[in-house]
Protein backbone atom coordinates (compact mmCIF):
# COMPACT_ATOMS: atom_id res chain seq x y z
CA UNK A 1 0.00 0.00 0.00
CA UNK A 2 1.43 3.75 -0.89
CA UNK A 3 1.91 5.93 2.06
CA UNK A 4 1.77 9.52 0.97
CA UNK A 5 4.77 10.77 2.25
CA UNK A 6 5.22 14.62 1.64
CA UNK A 7 7.00 16.73 3.50
CA UNK A 8 4.16 19.46 4.05
CA UNK A 9 2.32 18.89 7.21
CA UNK A 10 -1.61 18.51 6.80
CA UNK A 11 -4.49 20.73 6.76
CA UNK A 12 -4.16 23.13 9.70
CA UNK A 13 -6.85 23.40 11.82
CA UNK A 14 -6.99 25.97 14.37
CA UNK A 15 -7.93 25.23 17.71
CA UNK A 16 -9.70 22.29 18.98
CA UNK A 17 -11.41 20.29 22.04
CA UNK A 18 -11.14 16.46 22.67
CA UNK A 19 -15.47 15.27 22.14
CA UNK A 20 -16.42 14.28 25.46
CA UNK A 21 -20.44 13.15 25.86
CA UNK A 22 -20.66 15.89 28.15
CA UNK A 23 -20.26 18.44 25.47
CA UNK A 24 -22.60 16.59 22.89
CA UNK A 25 -25.58 18.55 22.83
CA UNK A 26 -23.56 22.21 23.69
CA UNK A 27 -21.07 21.29 21.29
CA UNK A 28 -23.62 21.01 18.43
CA UNK A 29 -25.82 23.95 19.62
CA UNK A 30 -23.00 26.56 20.39
CA UNK A 31 -19.62 25.51 18.61
CA UNK A 32 -18.14 28.79 19.51
CA UNK A 33 -15.10 28.97 18.68
CA UNK A 34 -14.14 25.10 18.57
CA UNK A 35 -12.50 24.28 15.27
CA UNK A 36 -12.17 21.27 15.27
CA UNK A 37 -12.76 18.30 17.19
CA UNK A 38 -10.62 14.72 18.64
CA UNK A 39 -12.15 12.12 19.26
CA UNK A 40 -11.03 8.48 21.34
CA UNK A 41 -10.94 6.36 19.14
CA UNK A 42 -11.49 3.26 21.28
CA UNK A 43 -15.34 5.25 22.20
CA UNK A 44 -16.81 4.73 18.94
CA UNK A 45 -15.50 1.11 17.84
CA UNK A 46 -18.85 -0.52 18.68
CA UNK A 47 -21.16 -2.07 16.45
CA UNK A 48 -23.62 0.70 16.94
CA UNK A 49 -26.41 2.87 18.68
CA UNK A 50 -26.18 6.34 20.23
CA UNK A 51 -22.19 6.45 20.17
CA UNK A 52 -22.37 6.49 16.57
CA UNK A 53 -25.26 8.44 15.54
CA UNK A 54 -23.41 11.08 17.24
CA UNK A 55 -20.27 11.00 15.44
CA UNK A 56 -21.79 11.13 12.37
CA UNK A 57 -23.56 14.78 13.68
CA UNK A 58 -20.18 15.76 14.45
CA UNK A 59 -18.80 14.79 11.56
CA UNK A 60 -21.04 16.52 9.69
CA UNK A 61 -20.17 20.06 11.49
CA UNK A 62 -16.42 19.65 12.63
CA UNK A 63 -13.11 18.25 10.85
CA UNK A 64 -12.26 15.74 13.26
CA UNK A 65 -9.11 13.84 13.79
CA UNK A 66 -8.94 10.05 15.70
CA UNK A 67 -7.25 9.53 18.92
CA UNK A 68 -6.39 6.51 20.23
CA UNK A 69 -5.00 5.05 23.63
CA UNK A 70 -5.08 0.85 22.42
CA UNK A 71 -2.08 0.58 20.03
CA UNK A 72 0.66 -0.19 22.31
CA UNK A 73 3.47 0.57 19.72
CA UNK A 74 5.45 -0.10 22.37
CA UNK A 75 4.38 -3.27 22.98
CA UNK A 76 5.99 -7.00 22.45
CA UNK A 77 2.44 -8.68 22.32
CA UNK A 78 2.14 -9.14 18.65
CA UNK A 79 -0.23 -5.74 17.41
CA UNK A 80 -3.73 -6.29 17.59
CA UNK A 81 -4.85 -6.89 14.16
CA UNK A 82 -8.68 -7.22 15.13
CA UNK A 83 -8.38 -3.57 16.49
CA UNK A 84 -5.90 -2.18 13.78
CA UNK A 85 -8.82 -3.71 11.34
CA UNK A 86 -11.67 -1.47 12.99
CA UNK A 87 -9.56 1.60 13.25
CA UNK A 88 -9.14 1.45 9.56
CA UNK A 89 -12.71 0.58 9.28
CA UNK A 90 -13.51 3.48 11.64
CA UNK A 91 -10.90 5.49 10.13
CA UNK A 92 -12.36 4.71 6.31
CA UNK A 93 -16.02 6.00 7.32
CA UNK A 94 -15.25 8.88 8.82
CA UNK A 95 -12.38 10.57 7.03
CA UNK A 96 -10.34 12.09 9.96
CA UNK A 97 -7.96 14.56 9.27
CA UNK A 98 -5.17 12.13 11.21
CA UNK A 99 -4.85 9.16 13.20
CA UNK A 100 -2.80 9.05 16.27
CA UNK A 101 -1.50 7.16 19.44
CA UNK A 102 1.25 7.26 22.10
CA UNK A 103 4.64 6.45 22.31
CA UNK A 104 4.03 3.89 24.66
CA UNK A 105 3.06 -0.18 25.56
CA UNK A 106 -0.30 -0.49 27.27
CA UNK A 107 0.22 -4.67 28.49
CA UNK A 108 1.92 -7.81 27.60
CA UNK A 109 1.32 -11.65 27.74
CA UNK A 110 -2.42 -10.98 27.18
CA UNK A 111 -2.74 -8.27 30.27
CA UNK A 112 -3.71 -5.19 29.67
CA UNK A 113 -2.58 -2.04 32.12
CA UNK A 114 -4.50 0.39 30.14
CA UNK A 115 -2.19 3.10 31.11
CA UNK A 116 0.43 4.56 29.04
CA UNK A 117 3.67 3.00 30.00
CA UNK A 118 7.18 4.47 28.81
CA UNK A 119 9.73 2.24 26.91
CA UNK A 120 13.27 2.53 27.82
CA UNK A 121 15.21 4.82 25.09
CA UNK A 122 17.71 2.02 23.66
CA UNK A 123 18.17 1.32 20.67
CA UNK A 124 16.13 -1.97 20.89
CA UNK A 125 13.24 -0.40 21.50
CA UNK A 126 14.19 1.88 18.86
CA UNK A 127 13.98 -0.70 16.51
CA UNK A 128 11.25 -2.23 17.59
CA UNK A 129 9.10 0.54 17.07
CA UNK A 130 9.79 1.50 13.93
CA UNK A 131 9.10 -1.76 12.44
CA UNK A 132 5.34 -1.91 14.39
CA UNK A 133 4.77 2.48 13.12
CA UNK A 134 5.87 1.04 9.84
CA UNK A 135 3.15 -2.12 9.84
CA UNK A 136 0.89 0.09 11.64
CA UNK A 137 0.85 3.00 8.45
CA UNK A 138 1.11 -0.32 6.12
CA UNK A 139 -2.54 -0.98 7.30
CA UNK A 140 -4.30 2.47 7.73
CA UNK A 141 -2.64 3.46 4.32
CA UNK A 142 -1.67 6.62 5.75
CA UNK A 143 1.01 7.94 8.41
CA UNK A 144 0.12 7.86 12.21
CA UNK A 145 0.85 10.79 14.75
CA UNK A 146 2.40 8.99 17.98
CA UNK A 147 2.29 11.48 21.11
CA UNK A 148 4.97 11.11 23.68
CA UNK A 149 3.44 10.40 26.86
CA UNK A 150 4.16 11.79 30.63
CA UNK A 151 5.92 9.39 32.82
CA UNK A 152 7.48 8.96 36.33
CA UNK A 153 9.82 6.06 35.83
CA UNK A 154 12.64 5.80 34.02
CA UNK A 155 15.38 2.80 32.74
CA UNK A 156 18.88 2.16 33.77
CA UNK A 157 19.21 0.97 30.24
CA UNK A 158 17.89 4.21 28.19
CA UNK A 159 20.74 5.15 26.26
CA UNK A 160 18.49 8.27 24.32
CA UNK A 161 16.99 11.04 25.99
CA UNK A 162 13.15 10.90 25.27
CA UNK A 163 13.09 13.75 22.49
CA UNK A 164 15.95 11.91 20.77
CA UNK A 165 13.94 8.53 20.89
CA UNK A 166 10.91 10.25 19.68
CA UNK A 167 12.52 12.29 17.18
CA UNK A 168 14.35 9.22 15.46
CA UNK A 169 10.91 7.42 15.75
CA UNK A 170 9.33 9.60 13.61
CA UNK A 171 12.71 10.03 11.31
CA UNK A 172 13.21 6.15 10.92
CA UNK A 173 9.17 5.22 10.88
CA UNK A 174 8.24 8.25 8.96
CA UNK A 175 5.84 9.23 11.13
CA UNK A 176 4.78 12.53 12.41
CA UNK A 177 4.18 13.84 15.85
CA UNK A 178 1.30 15.17 18.58
CA UNK A 179 3.37 16.74 20.40
CA UNK A 180 1.54 16.91 24.37
CA UNK A 181 2.98 20.26 25.72
CA UNK A 182 1.81 19.20 29.25
CA UNK A 183 3.58 16.21 29.55
CA UNK A 184 6.67 17.42 28.37
CA UNK A 185 6.39 19.84 31.27
CA UNK A 186 5.17 16.63 33.39
CA UNK A 187 8.02 14.53 32.85
CA UNK A 188 10.70 17.48 32.81
CA UNK A 189 9.51 18.02 36.43
CA UNK A 190 9.54 14.45 37.24
CA UNK A 191 12.73 13.51 35.94
CA UNK A 192 14.66 17.00 35.84
CA UNK A 193 15.13 17.80 32.27
CA UNK A 194 14.68 21.06 30.25
CA UNK A 195 11.70 20.83 28.22
CA UNK A 196 13.13 23.77 26.31
CA UNK A 197 15.98 20.88 25.50
CA UNK A 198 12.92 18.67 24.30
CA UNK A 199 11.28 21.54 21.93
CA UNK A 200 14.68 21.87 20.70
CA UNK A 201 15.24 18.58 19.62
CA UNK A 202 12.10 17.80 18.20
CA UNK A 203 12.00 18.20 13.93
CA UNK A 204 9.84 21.12 13.41
CA UNK A 205 8.48 19.72 9.91
CA UNK A 206 7.30 16.20 11.64
CA UNK A 207 4.63 18.53 14.43
CA UNK A 208 1.07 18.16 13.58
CA UNK A 209 -0.59 18.77 16.85
CA UNK A 210 -0.41 19.99 20.07
CA UNK A 211 -2.41 18.80 23.15
CA UNK A 212 -2.69 20.99 26.20
CA UNK A 213 -4.20 19.84 29.69
CA UNK A 214 -3.96 20.01 33.14
CA UNK A 215 -2.08 18.06 36.07
CA UNK A 216 -1.78 17.58 39.16
CA UNK A 217 1.03 17.74 42.10
CA UNK A 218 1.01 14.37 43.89
CA UNK A 219 3.86 14.17 46.19
CA UNK A 220 7.53 14.15 45.14
CA UNK A 221 5.97 13.78 41.53
CA UNK A 222 3.31 15.56 39.15
CA UNK A 223 0.87 13.74 38.06
CA UNK A 224 -0.79 14.06 34.15
CA UNK A 225 -4.15 13.98 35.05
CA UNK A 226 -6.29 15.83 32.86
CA UNK A 227 -8.69 17.50 35.34
CA UNK A 228 -7.91 20.47 35.51
CA UNK A 229 -7.22 23.77 33.54
CA UNK A 230 -4.17 24.18 31.92
CA UNK A 231 -1.47 25.61 34.26
CA UNK A 232 0.51 28.63 33.98
CA UNK A 233 4.10 26.72 33.15
CA UNK A 234 2.47 24.91 30.41
CA UNK A 235 0.89 27.99 29.05
CA UNK A 236 4.64 29.38 29.26
CA UNK A 237 5.82 26.27 27.21
CA UNK A 238 3.14 26.23 24.99
CA UNK A 239 4.27 29.94 23.73
CA UNK A 240 7.67 28.26 23.77
CA UNK A 241 6.29 25.05 21.30
CA UNK A 242 4.00 28.15 18.96
CA UNK A 243 7.69 30.18 18.31
CA UNK A 244 9.61 26.75 17.43
CA UNK A 245 7.42 25.54 15.36
CA UNK A 246 4.71 27.67 13.74
CA UNK A 247 1.02 27.22 13.02
CA UNK A 248 0.19 23.48 14.86
CA UNK A 249 -3.51 22.58 15.43
CA UNK A 250 -4.18 22.69 19.27
CA UNK A 251 -6.27 21.10 21.85
CA UNK A 252 -7.06 20.99 24.88
CA UNK A 253 -7.88 17.60 26.39
CA UNK A 254 -9.85 17.24 29.66
CA UNK A 255 -11.09 13.70 30.63
CA UNK A 256 -12.31 14.26 34.18
CA UNK A 257 -13.97 16.56 36.12
CA UNK A 258 -15.16 17.96 32.73
CA UNK A 259 -16.12 21.69 33.54
CA UNK A 260 -19.27 23.30 30.98
CA UNK A 261 -17.99 23.99 27.69
CA UNK A 262 -17.89 27.90 28.10
CA UNK A 263 -15.08 27.37 30.76
CA UNK A 264 -12.85 25.19 28.19
CA UNK A 265 -13.82 27.39 25.19
CA UNK A 266 -12.53 30.49 27.46
CA UNK A 267 -8.93 28.03 27.79
CA UNK A 268 -8.80 28.19 24.15
CA UNK A 269 -9.36 31.78 23.37
CA UNK A 270 -6.28 31.83 25.88
CA UNK A 271 -4.20 29.77 23.97
CA UNK A 272 -5.40 31.58 20.84
CA UNK A 273 -4.37 35.18 22.25
CA UNK A 274 -1.19 33.80 23.82
CA UNK A 275 0.02 32.23 20.17
CA UNK A 276 -1.32 34.99 18.12
CA UNK A 277 1.88 37.48 18.01
CA UNK A 278 4.09 34.37 17.68
CA UNK A 279 2.08 33.33 14.76
CA UNK A 280 1.94 36.91 13.23
CA UNK A 281 5.35 36.84 13.30
CA UNK A 282 5.84 33.60 11.45
CA UNK A 283 2.99 34.41 8.67
CA UNK B 1 12.88 -13.57 24.90
CA UNK B 2 14.65 -10.23 24.47
CA UNK B 3 15.21 -7.29 26.84
CA UNK B 4 12.84 -5.14 25.83
CA UNK B 5 10.19 -8.21 26.27
CA UNK B 6 11.42 -9.39 30.05
CA UNK B 7 11.79 -5.55 30.72
CA UNK B 8 8.29 -5.62 30.47
CA UNK B 9 7.00 -8.62 31.91
CA UNK B 10 8.10 -8.06 34.67
CA UNK B 11 7.49 -4.54 35.00
CA UNK B 12 4.06 -5.63 34.50
CA UNK B 13 4.04 -8.43 37.16
CA UNK B 14 4.98 -5.13 39.37
CA UNK B 15 2.30 -3.36 38.76
CA UNK B 16 -0.17 -6.57 39.32
CA UNK B 17 1.75 -7.36 42.44
CA UNK B 18 0.16 -6.52 46.10
CA UNK B 19 2.98 -4.52 46.90
CA UNK B 20 5.55 -2.42 44.83
CA UNK B 21 8.78 -4.81 44.18
CA UNK B 22 12.26 -2.49 43.73
CA UNK B 23 13.24 -3.31 39.98
CA UNK B 24 16.76 -2.96 39.27
CA UNK B 25 15.93 -2.31 35.81
CA UNK B 26 14.61 1.04 37.19
CA UNK B 27 16.33 4.03 38.65
CA UNK B 28 15.55 6.64 41.04
CA UNK B 29 17.01 10.17 42.31
CA UNK B 30 17.08 12.85 45.00
CA UNK B 31 13.60 13.19 43.84
CA UNK B 32 11.58 10.30 44.12
CA UNK B 33 13.28 6.66 44.26
CA UNK B 34 12.18 4.00 42.16
CA UNK B 35 9.77 2.43 44.15
CA UNK B 36 7.80 5.53 45.09
CA UNK B 37 7.42 5.90 40.62
CA UNK B 38 6.67 2.54 40.03
CA UNK B 39 3.88 3.01 42.86
CA UNK B 40 1.97 5.54 40.09
CA UNK B 41 1.31 2.81 37.87
CA UNK B 42 0.10 0.62 40.26
CA UNK B 43 -2.14 3.34 41.82
CA UNK B 44 -3.39 4.16 38.55
CA UNK B 45 -4.01 0.30 37.30
CA UNK B 46 -6.61 0.02 40.27
CA UNK B 47 -7.98 3.62 39.85
CA UNK B 48 -8.27 3.47 36.17
CA UNK B 49 -10.31 -0.19 36.59
CA UNK B 50 -12.33 0.77 38.98
CA UNK B 51 -13.53 3.85 37.69
CA UNK B 52 -14.53 2.70 34.31
CA UNK B 53 -16.31 -0.50 36.23
CA UNK B 54 -17.47 1.70 38.45
CA UNK B 55 -19.81 3.74 35.43
CA UNK B 56 -20.86 0.37 33.37
CA UNK B 57 -22.54 -1.33 36.84
CA UNK B 58 -24.26 1.49 38.49
CA UNK B 59 -27.30 -0.37 39.51
CA UNK B 60 -24.67 -2.68 41.19
CA UNK B 61 -22.92 0.00 43.10
CA UNK B 62 -26.15 1.27 44.54
CA UNK B 63 -26.81 -2.40 45.73
CA UNK B 64 -23.74 -3.16 47.28
CA UNK B 65 -22.67 0.70 48.77
CA UNK B 66 -19.16 1.09 50.46
CA UNK B 67 -18.48 -2.03 49.43
CA UNK B 68 -18.40 -1.62 46.19
CA UNK B 69 -14.64 -0.44 45.50
CA UNK B 70 -13.60 -3.59 47.58
CA UNK B 71 -15.53 -5.68 45.33
CA UNK B 72 -14.25 -4.11 42.45
CA UNK B 73 -10.65 -4.46 43.46
CA UNK B 74 -10.78 -8.13 44.12
CA UNK B 75 -12.46 -9.11 40.93
CA UNK B 76 -9.63 -6.95 39.03
CA UNK B 77 -7.18 -8.68 41.50
CA UNK B 78 -8.03 -12.35 40.10
CA UNK B 79 -9.36 -11.44 36.67
CA UNK B 80 -6.31 -8.95 35.13
CA UNK B 81 -8.19 -6.88 32.09
CA UNK B 82 -7.40 -8.51 28.90
CA UNK B 83 -9.24 -6.19 26.35
CA UNK B 84 -7.97 -3.45 24.54
CA UNK B 85 -11.14 -1.18 25.89
CA UNK B 86 -11.15 -0.91 29.53
CA UNK B 87 -14.83 -1.13 29.71
CA UNK B 88 -14.91 -4.17 28.17
CA UNK B 89 -13.27 -5.87 31.48
CA UNK B 90 -16.84 -5.71 32.88
CA UNK B 91 -17.95 -8.23 31.01
CA UNK B 92 -16.78 -11.42 33.64
CA UNK B 93 -18.10 -9.44 36.53
CA UNK B 94 -20.63 -11.18 36.70
CA UNK B 95 -19.86 -14.89 36.18
CA UNK B 96 -17.05 -13.74 39.17
CA UNK B 97 -19.76 -12.35 41.64
CA UNK B 98 -21.49 -15.82 40.73
CA UNK B 99 -19.07 -18.54 41.51
CA UNK B 100 -16.63 -16.32 43.77
CA UNK B 101 -16.62 -15.65 48.07
CA UNK B 102 -18.25 -13.99 49.46
CA UNK B 103 -20.11 -12.64 46.69
CA UNK B 104 -21.50 -16.06 45.51
CA UNK B 105 -23.84 -16.13 48.84
CA UNK B 106 -25.60 -13.25 47.51
CA UNK B 107 -27.21 -14.35 44.12
CA UNK B 108 -28.64 -10.85 43.98
CA UNK B 109 -25.17 -9.47 43.36
CA UNK B 110 -24.52 -11.41 40.19
CA UNK B 111 -28.05 -10.33 38.95
CA UNK B 112 -27.74 -7.16 38.84
CA UNK B 113 -24.31 -6.94 37.35
CA UNK B 114 -25.52 -8.96 34.83
CA UNK B 115 -28.89 -6.64 34.27
CA UNK B 116 -26.27 -3.44 34.30
CA UNK B 117 -24.07 -5.68 32.14
CA UNK B 118 -26.86 -6.19 29.50
CA UNK B 119 -27.92 -2.94 29.30
CA UNK B 120 -24.23 -1.39 28.43
CA UNK B 121 -23.78 -3.90 25.81
CA UNK B 122 -27.69 -3.53 24.16
CA UNK B 123 -26.80 0.05 24.51
CA UNK B 124 -23.84 0.25 21.73
CA UNK B 125 -25.01 -3.29 19.89
CA UNK B 126 -25.61 -3.39 15.96
CA UNK B 127 -28.07 -1.28 14.66
CA UNK B 128 -31.30 -3.58 13.48
CA UNK B 129 -34.37 -2.66 11.05
CA UNK B 130 -37.68 -3.16 13.10
CA UNK B 131 -40.89 -3.84 11.66
CA UNK B 132 -44.21 -2.46 12.70
CA UNK B 133 -48.38 -3.46 12.46
CA UNK B 134 -48.24 -2.24 8.70
CA UNK B 135 -45.27 -4.90 7.61
CA UNK B 136 -47.72 -7.69 8.69
CA UNK B 137 -50.58 -6.27 7.37
CA UNK B 138 -50.54 -7.52 3.73
CA UNK B 139 -49.67 -11.08 4.88
CA UNK B 140 -52.59 -13.46 3.83
CA UNK B 141 -54.12 -15.01 6.20
CA UNK B 142 -53.54 -18.74 5.47
CA UNK B 143 -49.92 -17.68 5.41
CA UNK B 144 -49.95 -16.53 9.50
CA UNK B 145 -49.26 -20.09 10.55
CA UNK B 146 -46.24 -20.17 8.96
CA UNK B 147 -45.22 -16.62 10.04
CA UNK B 148 -41.92 -16.94 11.78
CA UNK B 149 -40.87 -13.81 14.02
CA UNK B 150 -37.46 -12.57 14.32
CA UNK B 151 -36.77 -10.93 17.22
CA UNK B 152 -33.49 -8.06 17.13
CA UNK B 153 -30.46 -9.76 17.64
CA UNK B 154 -29.37 -7.94 20.99
CA UNK B 155 -32.50 -8.70 22.40
CA UNK B 156 -31.31 -10.16 26.14
CA UNK B 157 -33.72 -12.57 28.43
CA UNK B 158 -32.68 -12.55 32.06
CA UNK B 159 -33.22 -14.71 35.02
CA UNK B 160 -33.37 -13.03 38.46
CA UNK B 161 -33.68 -13.82 41.88
CA UNK B 162 -34.81 -10.39 43.60
CA UNK B 163 -35.65 -6.72 42.18
CA UNK B 164 -32.33 -5.39 40.31
CA UNK B 165 -34.38 -3.89 38.19
CA UNK B 166 -35.62 -1.86 41.09
CA UNK B 167 -32.17 -0.84 42.25
CA UNK B 168 -31.11 0.03 38.62
CA UNK B 169 -34.10 2.61 38.17
CA UNK B 170 -33.17 3.90 41.77
CA UNK B 171 -29.37 4.11 40.48
CA UNK B 172 -30.30 5.92 37.24
CA UNK B 173 -32.54 8.46 38.77
CA UNK B 174 -30.46 9.37 41.04
CA UNK B 175 -32.23 8.03 44.04
CA UNK B 176 -32.25 6.47 47.40
CA UNK B 177 -31.42 2.59 47.50
CA UNK B 178 -34.82 0.88 47.53
CA UNK B 179 -35.65 -2.30 49.48
CA UNK B 180 -34.62 -5.62 48.12
CA UNK B 181 -37.45 -8.32 47.53
CA UNK B 182 -36.58 -10.84 46.74
CA UNK B 183 -38.41 -13.48 44.74
CA UNK B 184 -39.34 -17.32 45.97
CA UNK B 185 -39.41 -18.34 42.19
CA UNK B 186 -36.91 -16.63 39.98
CA UNK B 187 -38.52 -14.14 37.60
CA UNK B 188 -37.13 -12.99 34.09
CA UNK B 189 -36.19 -9.14 32.69
CA UNK B 190 -36.60 -8.42 29.20
CA UNK B 191 -33.42 -6.03 27.73
CA UNK B 192 -33.58 -4.45 24.49
CA UNK B 193 -33.06 -1.26 22.42
CA UNK B 194 -35.99 0.66 20.81
CA UNK B 195 -34.00 2.98 18.11
CA UNK B 196 -31.46 4.61 20.63
CA UNK B 197 -33.08 4.26 24.41
CA UNK B 198 -32.35 0.94 26.09
CA UNK B 199 -35.31 -0.66 27.52
CA UNK B 200 -36.10 -3.01 30.41
CA UNK B 201 -39.12 -4.43 32.16
CA UNK B 202 -40.43 -7.82 34.24
CA UNK B 203 -41.51 -10.97 31.95
CA UNK B 204 -44.32 -12.74 32.24
CA UNK B 205 -43.74 -16.53 32.10
CA UNK B 206 -45.66 -17.15 28.82
CA UNK B 207 -44.20 -14.40 26.79
CA UNK B 208 -40.49 -15.58 27.88
CA UNK B 209 -41.91 -19.05 26.41
CA UNK B 210 -42.74 -17.23 23.26
CA UNK B 211 -39.99 -14.91 22.32
CA UNK B 212 -37.66 -17.94 23.04
CA UNK B 213 -39.53 -19.88 20.87
CA UNK B 214 -39.82 -17.02 18.38
CA UNK B 215 -35.77 -16.98 18.85
CA UNK B 216 -35.90 -20.36 17.44
CA UNK B 217 -38.22 -19.05 14.61
CA UNK B 218 -40.68 -21.72 15.36
CA UNK B 219 -43.84 -20.64 13.04
CA UNK B 220 -46.80 -18.65 14.27
CA UNK B 221 -48.93 -21.59 14.62
CA UNK B 222 -46.23 -22.98 17.24
CA UNK B 223 -46.50 -19.82 19.15
CA UNK B 224 -50.33 -20.07 19.43
CA UNK B 225 -50.13 -23.46 20.79
CA UNK B 226 -47.37 -22.83 23.48
CA UNK B 227 -49.58 -20.10 24.35
CA UNK B 228 -52.23 -22.35 24.73
CA UNK B 229 -50.52 -24.16 27.12
CA UNK B 230 -51.15 -21.39 29.68
CA UNK B 231 -54.44 -19.54 28.59
CA UNK B 232 -57.52 -20.82 28.46
CA UNK B 233 -59.26 -21.29 24.00
CA UNK B 234 -61.26 -17.79 24.98
CA UNK B 235 -58.22 -16.20 26.51
CA UNK B 236 -55.40 -17.14 24.56
CA UNK B 237 -56.19 -15.12 21.22
CA UNK B 238 -56.24 -11.73 22.94
CA UNK B 239 -53.44 -12.38 24.84
CA UNK B 240 -51.58 -13.43 21.53
CA UNK B 241 -52.85 -9.61 19.71
CA UNK B 242 -51.76 -8.23 22.77
CA UNK B 243 -48.72 -9.54 22.67
CA UNK B 244 -47.75 -8.98 19.43
CA UNK B 245 -48.86 -5.81 19.33
CA UNK B 246 -46.76 -4.65 22.30
CA UNK B 247 -44.28 -6.67 20.23
CA UNK B 248 -44.45 -4.16 17.19
CA UNK B 249 -44.67 -1.13 19.29
CA UNK B 250 -41.95 -1.31 21.20
CA UNK B 251 -39.76 -2.22 18.54
CA UNK B 252 -38.56 -5.81 19.55
CA UNK B 253 -39.40 -7.57 16.08
CA UNK B 254 -36.62 -6.68 13.48
CA UNK B 255 -38.01 -9.08 10.49
CA UNK B 256 -40.36 -12.06 9.30
CA UNK B 257 -40.06 -14.32 7.15
CA UNK B 258 -43.04 -17.12 5.94
CA UNK B 259 -41.49 -20.77 5.75
CA UNK B 260 -43.05 -21.46 3.04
Amino acid sequence: MTIETTSSRAPYLGYGLGLRVEHYEALLEQPGNVQWLEIVSENYLVPGGRPLVWLERFRERFPLVMHGVSMSIGGTDPLDDDYLARLAALARHIEPAWVSDHLCWTGVQGINLHDLMPLPYTEEALAHVVERVTRVQDVLGRRILLENVSSYISFADSQLTEWQFLAAVAERADCLILLDINNIYVSACNHGFSPLDYLDGIPAQRVQQFHLAGHEHGGPLIIDTHDAPVANAVWDLYIEAVKRYGHVSTMIERDDHIPPLAELMTELDHARTLAAPWLQRAA
Amino acid sequence: MNTLQTLQQRLLQAVLADNTPRLRELRGDAHADAVTRLAVYRHGYRIRLRDALSTEFPGLRLMVGQRFDAMLDSYVQAHPSGHYNIRWHGAGLAAFLEFSRPWRDKPALADMARLDWAISTVFDAADEPTINAADLADIPAEAWAELCLRPQGHLQILPVTCNVDSFRRAADRQEPRPRMRSYRQPRHLLVWRQALTVHYRPLAEDERQLLNAAMREEPFTALCERLAEYHPPSKALPRMTALLRQWLEAGLIGAYRLKS
